[in-house]
C-alpha cells in the first residue's frame, strides 16, 4: 500500500461524486457476477467510502475499520478507484478460493480489522485509537458502522469506552440506511433517536444526508477537529443511484438477474458520463 | 433409506413448530433478524401475537428467554448457530442453563454449510453447548427428523440446543418408517472392519462412504446419532466393539464435536479402537461462493471419509474414489 504523510487534499464533491458512481458500477458487476449479494450496502455507502478514502484515509497511517463485513464490497471498490487494489482484482469478489470474500475476514485487504460478525468493530476502533494514543503515534482512526448493528449492546460499550478514554481521533461513520435482514430498521427495534444517544453517550454528532458528498466533506472536517470521539450519522438507502431497482429490492442482500444487472450497469454508465462532464 | 441425490423440501422446520404451537399455547418463538432464515416467518405470519423479533441483540434476547420459561413459556429462540451460542455464551449458561429451563436455542447454518467465512460458520458450536451442563445438544441429519425433533424435544424439562441446515433440507429417510429417539442412536447398516458415527450434515457423506468401502472388500457400519448430548454410549461402543476401527464424520470442528463425545466413551469404556476423527481440523475456515467447495477443501467429504475409514484399517492400496454425484437443482448430494 502507498503511504502518504500528509492528508490528501479533499476532493471536491462533485469528482467525489463520480467516485461514487463507479463504487456502484463495480459492485453491480461483482454482485452480477455471482447474480445475488451485498449490493445494498454499497448503494447506501458509496459516497461515505468514496469521501473517505479520497479525501480522509492516509493509507498506511490512518486505520480503517469496517464493522459490518457485509460491506466490504464497497471498500474493494473504494480501493480499486483510489489505486490501493487492482481492479481486475474485483473479478473474483466472493468466488470460491478467492481472498476477497464477500464477508470480510482477516485475510481481505483494504481494511484494518473487519468484522462479519455485527456489532464488533466499534470496539475495534477504539482498541486502535486507543493503543495510538499510549505509543504516541497521531493518526486518526475511522470506523464505518451500519445502524442496524447498534441494536448490538457492545456498540453502546464501546461508545461509553471510547467518550471516557477521551479517544477524539476516533471518527464513526454511521450508515443509516434504515436496513437489516428482517426489514427497516425502525421496524424491527427503534434506536432513534441516534443523534441524542451518541451525545449522551459522550460524542459529537452530527446528521447529514449521506448522499451528498460536500456535506460529508463538511461533518467530517467537524468530526475530525472535535475534541470528542465523533459520529457522523448518514441518511442512506439502499437503492439509491440506481433507479432501476424495484421498490421492494431487498437491502441485505439482493438477487440480481441478468436483465437487471445490464440495466444498472446501463443506468451507472450514463450516470458517470454525466457525471465526468460536469466534473470538468 | 432414500439413495443419493435426495430431494429435498423447504421449510420442515418452520412448518412443525407452527404445528406444535398451534396446540400448544406456552410455545412462543423469539428471532433475532434473520427470520425468512431461520424459517420462523412462518411462524410469525401464522401466530404473529407469539412471535417476538429482538432484533440483532442476541445476549439481550437470551436473557428475555430465560426470563420467559421461568414463567411457564416454552422459548425457541433462532438465529445462525454461531450467534447463538459464541455470541451470548455467558447468557446461555447463567440465563438459561444454570437454572436448567425449557428453552430450546435453534442455530442455522452449522459448520462449513455457510460459504459466509468464519464469522458466520458455526464450526464450534457442539463444543460450546456440550460444555454447558443440563444442555441436550441435537444435531439432526435430514427433513424427516427434523419433523419429529420438534415435538419431541417440546416437553424435555432443560434447555436445548437443536442444529439445523438451512434452505434446501434433504429427505433420507422414508417417512413413517423412521422414528427420531432422543435415547438412542440408530444403526442404518452393520460391518465388521470399521464404524463410521456420523449426523448431521455429514450422515449422506458417511452413506456414501460405506457404500463405496462395501465395493472395495472394506465392511463398514453406519451410525446416525442425532442426540450428540446425552449420547447414547451403549450403541456406540456395540458398534465400535463389532469392528476393528472407529471414523467419527462431522461438520463440526474435531475438538469437541460427536467425534470427542465417542473418544471419551471409548476410553471410559476401556474400549480400545483406532479413531479417526473426519470435521474441520481445527482450522478457521474461508468464505467461497458454495458450501461445496469448502467441505471439498476442509476435508468434509465422502473422500475424505473413505480415506479416514482406509487407512484406519490399514487396507491395502489407494483408496477408492467416491462416484461422481451431481446434484441437480433442488436436490442434495454429498460433496
Amino acid at each position: 500500500m502507498r503511504v502518504q504523510s500528509t492528508r490528501p487534499a479533499p476532493l471536491p464533491p462533485r469528482a467525489i461524486q463520480l467516485v461514487a458512481h463507479r463504487i456502484r458500477l463495480h459492485a453491480v458487476r461483482m454482485v452480477a457476477r455471482q447474480g445475488l449479494g451485498y449490493l445494498g450496502q454499497a448503494l447506501s455507502s458509496a459516497e461515505l467510502m468514496a469521501t473517505l478514502f479520497t479525501s480522509y484515509l492516509r493509507s498506511g497511517l490512518d486505520h480503517f475499520v469496517l464493522s459490518p463485513g457485509h460491506y466490504v464490497i464497497a471498500a474493494y471498490a473504494a480501493a480499486a478507484e483510489t489505486g490501493l487494489l487492482d481492479p481486475a482484482d474485483l473479478d473474483a469478489y466472493g468466488q470460491d478460493g478467492s481472498d476477497l470474500e464477500a464477508i470480510g475476514t482477516e485475510r481481505s485487504p483494504v481494511a484494518d480489522i473487519t468484522c462479519g460478525s455485527l456489532g464488533q468493530g466499534l470496539s475495534a476502533a477504539a482498541g486502535l485509537a486507543l493503543s495510538d494514543r499510549l505509543r504516541g503515534i497521531q493518526v486518526q482512526t475511522y470506523a464505518l458502522v451500519s445502524d442496524g448493528e447498534v441494536q448490538e449492546g457492545q456498540t453502546w460499550e464501546a461508545a461509553m469506552f471510547a467518550a471516557h478514554h477521551g479517544l477524539d481521533r476516533l471518527v464513526v461513520l454511521l450508515d443509516c440506511n434504515n436496513s437489516q435482514v428482517d426489514g427497516p430498521v425502525n421496524s424491527i427495534t427503534t434506536i432513534e433517536p441516534i443523534p441524542a444517544k451518541w451525545e449522551a453517550f459522550g460524542w459529537t454528532a452530527q446528521r447529514v444526508d449521506g448522499h451528498d458528498p460536500g456535506a460529508l466533506l463538511a461533518a467530517l472536517d467537524e468530526a475530525v477537529a472535535s475534541p470528542k470521539p465523533a459520529v457522523v450519522l448518514a441518511d442512506t438507502s439502499t437503492r439509491h443511484g440506481l433507479d432501476c431497482l424495484p421498490a421492494d429490492a431487498d437491502g441485505h442482500f439482493i438477487k440480481l438477474s441478468t436483465d437487471l444487472a445490464d440495466r444498472a450497469v446501463a443506468e451507472l454508465e450514463t450516470a458517470i458520463l454525466q457525471a465526468e462532464r460536469s466534473a470538468r | 433409506m432414500r439413495q443419493p441425490p435426495y430431494p429435498t423440501v423447504l421449510k420442515p422446520y418452520g412448518t412443525a413448530l407452527v404445528e406444535l404451537a398451534k396446540q400448544r399455547p406456552e410455545v412462543v418463538c423469539l428471532s433475532a433478524d434473520l427470520t425468512r432464515q431461520c424459517e420462523v416467518d412462518l411462524f410469525r405470519d401464522t401466530i404473529p401475537e407469539r412471535f417476538i423479533n429482538g432484533g440483532m441483540a442476541e445476549q439481550n434476547l437470551m436473557g428475555i428467554a430465560g426470563a420467559m420459561a421461568r414463567e411457564g413459556h416454552i422459548p425457541f429462540v433462532h438465529s445462525f448457530g454461531v450467534f447463538c451460542t459464541r455470541r451470548p455464551y455467558d447468557q446461555v449458561a447463567m440465563a438459561i442453563a444454570y437454572p436448567d429451563l425449557p428453552v430450546r436455542i435453534v442455530g442455522f447454518m452449522p459448520g462449513l454449510s455457510s460459504p459466509g467465512g468464519p464469522s458466520h460458520q458455526a464450526i464450534d458450536d457442539v463444543a460450546l453447548m456440550r460444555a454447558l451442563p443440563n444442555m441436550t445438544v441435537v444435531d439432526v441429519a435430514d427433513a424427516v427428523e427434523v419433523s419429529q425433533v420438534v415435538p419431541a424435544i417440546a416437553d424435555l424439562p432443560g434447555p436445548v440446543y437443536l442444529r439445523l441446515k438451512r434452505g434446501e433440507i434433504p429427505v433420507i429417510f422414508d417417512d413413517g418408517d423412521h422414528v427420531l429417539k432422543l435415547d438412542s442412536a440408530q444403526v442404518l447398516s452393520t460391518g465388521r472392519d470399521v464404524a463410521i458415527i456420523s449426523g448431521g450434515m455429514m450422515l449422506p457423506a458417511a452413506l456414501v462412504a460405506a457404500s463405496v468401502l462395501a465395493e472395495h472388500g472394506v465392511e463398514a457400519s453406519v451410525l446416525n446419532v442425532p442426540v450428540i448430548k446425552p449420547l447414547d454410549a451403549t450403541t456406540v461402543l456395540d458398534a465400535c466393539a463389532s469392528a476393528r476401527a472407529v471414523v467419527v464424520a462431522e461438520n463440526h470442528s474435531v475438538i469437541g464435536g460427536l467425534g470427542s463425545a465417542v473418544a471419551e466413551a471409548l476410553a471410559e469404556a476401556g474400549l480400545g479402537r483406532p479413531l479417526r476423527r473426519v470435521g474441520v481440523q481445527d482450522v478457521f475456515a474461508g468464505g467461497s461462493r458454495t458450501a461445496s467447495y469448502l467441505f471439498e477443501r476442509y476435508g468434509l467429504s465422502a473422500r475424505a471419509v473413505i480415506e479416514a475409514a482406509w487407512t484406519v484399517t490399514a487396507s491395502q492400496g489407494p483408496p477408492p474414489a467416491p462416484p461422481p454425484l451431481p446434484a441437480e437443482a433442488g436436490t442434495y448430494a454429498p460433496v
